[in-house]
């Protein structure tokens, strides 16, 4: 069954796996236990935590496991009430995990400027240097856009912030694995990262949290995680993020290689096959394999479902879409107008498609829309 | 690959059998979701819950489940009409509307845009076709008969759409439920308006939309002996919630709700279930609707009913313009309730309505 929401989620990695499986049936051990298998499970936890601060650049001890990128992203939003400067600035595009913690941070005296986009997603550096105000205490501005691949100019983006001695957080969720990425290059002070987006299990994920950077708990007990996270290790998950990362970064320049080609081949087939096509996003700054394309007159909704019956899965640019079809948040900030936005579909590539696939996406495509 | 059926399912056990019956019988089904009410997180809404359960029936018979939002569709289609109706202190039946504008229009729509032959719901009511005319008929179990709901469709929603419980009592879509393992088999029925919930939550409800007018409350002599919170609240026949006990007047008898005097913002109760100011043998009626192409030729045998669930009664119509009509009971009717529907029979055959004016 062709696959193509890699934005989505992705498939665990073989290697991944056999990982998991092995830490999961043999070493059971709880990391806090000074015995010998508390030992290794502890051994485990920071070999992954090693593995993954030498791939991007870090100090072992600025990562922090977590249970997702939306935790992540909620660890950092969450301190800031703890803070004295209260204003975040943010994008327009940003995920829920980082808008409607925002939204709900209001009591607690959050408040949030909201930075608008140009037509290809991306946030002006101009826009930023203006939203900053005396109380501004957080940026945080997603890396690449889930729905359109755009890439923010983050190293812009974080020389202003910074000359402001403002501390900056990026979602990079839809980043690691797919661009290469790297804090010594990107000296934000926060990023957040979800191992099922590169290959890895669900259900784990971790923080990169600069050494000088404050962060608050929100999960409070045993004192794990250097007292920013408490609870039982997820050890099998940590070993299998801790693989799927040292993958990501191993083949990363093959990987995106592989993408791109798919992608040329795609797109040159759909603009044969529906000559109507818009493809949203940015040509240039832009993430190999993520295509978000809107079908002049369809219903992203009913393609879906046509897709679906063929066993083709791709997912819609809007948020829950359905029926009377939201347009999608992102595509709507873009200034895509209401009848293209719901008109639209995200194809998002991964290491395991074909150029075969493509092509018979592209030849679906042609048979499920109107001309 | 033929055009598929598609099944609206609720999560509840009725449109869970459709699915399962038409399966059974060798069509290609797909199930839709349709979720049309989008409440606050604080709100009474149990749309994710019942997800669930039509996930897990889905499942189990390995049909495709899709979600779909109506709630634009609701809203303005149902939902303001009934905020109005309120307004006007009358007594609307959302259902039937959420039938004419949801189920058998945008859902039928959208079906027919996803390619399908027909849909599917799980009503209990038939369809009988001959001639290429097609007949809503009750449902064979006579304690869940829901042809009243569905007096607002017409022959093309008719045609399109299939009801294979009807054809089977309650008792036995529970069973096979049960039989072939669905989870939902023991799932209570829902009851009261799909997007307040419990009959409790109802005032809180109301009080969201429509701005309350307490007033007075009198009896039929125009004696005055109570409050009223807003005629709103109250509907015609009610018993419940007036705040004045059997031991006000003269007997030990419950008093009932008679007549709503917008005018005057006056609430008037009546003691006694057999008061005749509860009964009327007349009423009038608008918004017409036949299911037929064409309006029935022949009304003797007619029989209707003001609400669901209620008996057929003998009536008569007594006069008939393409947009209203007025009708004679053989027998005088409790709470005849503006806003309501009254719909008529011909045997088993459903033959269309409209919705209660006035009466006397």
């Amino acid at each position: 069954m062709p696959y193509f929401d890699h934005s989505a989620t992705t498939p665990i990695h073989p290697d991944v796996l056999k990982k998991m499986n092995e830490v999961s049936s043999t070493h059971y051990g709880n990391p806090s236990s000074t015995h010998s298998s508390g030992r290794k499970s502890k051994s485990i936890i920071e070999d992954a935590r090693r593995q993954i601060a030498s791939a991007i650049g870090a100090n072992a001890s600025e990562i922090i496991f977590t249970g997702s990128g939306t935790e992540g992203n909620n660890l950092v939003m969450w301190s800031l009430t703890q803070s004295d400067k209260k204003h975040v600035i943010t994008s327009a595009v940003e995920h829920p995990a980082v808008l409607k913690v925002l939204q709900k941070l209001a009591p607690y005296g959050i408040t949030y400027s909201v930075l608008p986009v140009n037509g290809h997603g991306r946030v002006n550096n101009e826009n930023l240097q203006n939203a900053i105000q005396p109380n501004t205490g957080l940026i945080s501005i997603m890396m690449v856009n889930n729905e359109v691949g755009s890439i923010q100019p983050i190293k812009t983006l974080l020389e202003t912030a910074h000359s402001a001695g403002i501390p900056f957080h990026s979602d990079t969720v839809q980043a690691l694995g797919k661009i290469p990425l790297s804090v010594k290059e990107i000296e934000a002070d926060y990023l957040s990262f979800s191992a099922h987006k590169f290959y890895g299990p669900k259900g784990v994920g971790f923080l990169y949290k600069r050494k000088s950077a404050q962060l608050n708990s929100l999960i409070i007990g045993g004192g794990q995680e250097s007292n920013l996270r408490a609870g039982t290790e997820n050890v099998p998950g940590i070993a299998g993020l801790g693989e799927a990362v040292r993958l990501a970064s191993k083949n990363l320049s093959k990987r995106m290689h592989h993408l791109e080609e798919l992608e040329a081949v795609l797109l040159k087939n759909l603009k044969i096959v529906c000559p109507h096509v818009k493809i949203n996003g940015c040509p240039k700054h832009h993430i190999p394999g993520v295509i978000s394309v809107s079908f002049p007159g369809e219903k992203s909704d009913i393609l879906l479902a046509k897709l679906d019956r063929k066993g083709i899965e791709v997912s819609s640019g809007s948020a829950c879409g359905a029926g009377s079809v939201k347009p999608s948040e992102v595509l709507k900030a873009m200034g895509i107008p209401d009848n293209q936005n719901i008109s639209t579909l995200r194809i998002s590539l991964g290491r395991g498609n074909t150029e075969e696939e493509v092509l018979g996406l592209a030849q679906v495509l042609d048979s499920i829309t109107h001309g | 690959m033929g055009k598929p059926i598609i099944v609206g399912i609720s999560g509840g056990v009725d449109s869970s059998v459709t699915a399962l019956l038409l399966q059974q019988q060798g069509y290609d089904v797909e199930c839709v979701f349709m979720k049309n009410w989008e409440g606050n997180d604080d709100e009474n809404c149990t749309a994710e819950e019942d997800y669930k359960d039509a996930l897990a029936v889905c499942d189990h018979l390995n049909l495709p489940l899709r979600s779909v939002n109506f709630a634009k569709e609701y809203w303005d289609g149902v939902f303001q009409y009934f905020i109005d109706e309120y307004a006007k202190g009358r007594t609307p039946n959302p259902d039937v509307l959420c039938n004419r504008e949801v189920k058998f229009k945008a859902f039928l729509d959208y079906s027919i845009e996803l390619g399908a032959d027909k849909i599917a719901t799980g009503h209990y009511a038939r369809i009988d076709e001959s001639n290429g005319q097609f007949k809503l008929l009750k449902g064979l179990d006579p304690g869940k008969d829901q042809s009243y709901f569905l007096y607002l469709l017409g022959q093309k929603a008719l045609s399109k759409s299939m009801f294979p419980i009807g054809e089977i009592e309650k008792i036995n879509v529970r069973k096979l439920a049960q039989d072939s393992g669905l989870i939902n088999h023991a799932k209570k029925d829902s009851t009261g308006v799909c997007f307040i919930g419990e009959q409790k939550f109802f005032k809180d409800f109301l009080k969201k939309y429509i701005p309350t007018k307490p007033g007075k409350m009198k009896t039929i002599n125009g004696q005055v002996c109570g409050e009223h919170d807003g005629l709103m609240y109250y509907t015609m026949g009610q018993r419940k919630g007036l705040g004045i006990g059997g031991g006000y007047g003269e007997k030990e008898a419950p008093w009932f709700v008679a007549e709503k005097d917008l005018d005057q913002n006056t609430l008037i109760v009546a003691q006694g279930h057999d008061h005749p100011a509860l009964f009327h043998q007349h009423l009038s009626a608008d918004q017409i609707h036949w299911t037929g192409a064409t309006p029935p030729d022949d009304f003797e045998g007619l029989y209707a009913k003001i609400r669901y669930r209620q008996s057929d009664q003998k009536c008569e119509i007594t006069e008939l313009t393409s947009d209203s009509f007025s009708v004679k009971f053989d027998q005088p009717q409790f709470a005849i309730t503006p806003g309501q529907s009254i719909v008529f029979y011909l045997g088993d055959e459903c033959l269309g309505g409209g919705i209660i004016k006035g009466r006397n």
